[in-house]
């Protein structure tokens, strides 16, 4: 699943792991979410929504 | 600069791995100890010989907290994937040994090198799964 996670990141200057401490993840989690390689649980993306106070469907897409 | 896991539970499942497997090693080394030196036998005999396979049953039994306590899904996942590479590769290894030994009369494989053999398996996915996950 893409996403716009990256983007999202580096908008705000944080680094893998500055985002990996805030949703309490590894930063190895953060680059597989990043690079599509793995999609995160509901809870995780809501999670992940809630930071950034975005919808999750406007952080991630429904394309393949 | 220390080589411990930041994540509490990665470094409890360390620590409760390490206990496993010492407790396997020095039980397989105290059964063959007893049966050399007492040369048991009977319901004895049984006892002992399954002792170093409960310390087994303890690996599975810190598996299993593991996955409760991490709060990091994707470690999970992760570990999960690890866990299938040993299994499968013991899988394969065993099966692929149990036909040799029937039609082609190879030497006899001791099941009790199973759980090294799981640990050999999981030790080469490792660096793979860390390079794609990096």
């Amino acid at each position: 699943m893409k996403n716009r996670l990256r983007l999202l990141r580096a908008e705000r200057g944080w680094s893998q792991a500055d985002l990996a401490e805030r949703l309490e993840v590894s930063r190895q989690s953060v680059n597989a979410i990043e690079t599509g390689k793995y999609d995160p649980s509901l809870p995780l993306a809501f999670k992940v929504a809630r930071l950034f106070s975005a919808a999750i469907e406007e952080i991630f897409l429904d394309e393949p | 600069m220390t080589c411990m896991p930041k994540n509490p539970a990665v470094r409890r499942f360390c620590f409760r791995v390490a206990a496993t497997t010492s407790a396997n090693i020095a039980l397989n080394i105290l059964v063959a100890l007893c049966f050399y030196k007492f040369r048991p036998h009977g319901p004895a005999a049984y006892v002992l010989a399954i002792l170093p396979a409960v310390a087994i049953l303890w690996f599975i039994v810190a598996i299993g907290q593991y996955l409760v306590e991490d709060k990091d899904e994707f470690q999970r996942n992760l570990m999960v994937q690890v866990l299938l590479w040993g299994l499968g590769g013991v899988l394969v290894l065993t099966s692929a040994w149990g036909s040799l030994e029937t039609f082609a009369h190879i030497r006899h494989f001791n099941p009790s090198w199973t759980f090294t053999f799981f640990w050999i398996f999981v030790g080469i996915s490792v660096p793979f799964l860390n390079r794609r996950y990096r």
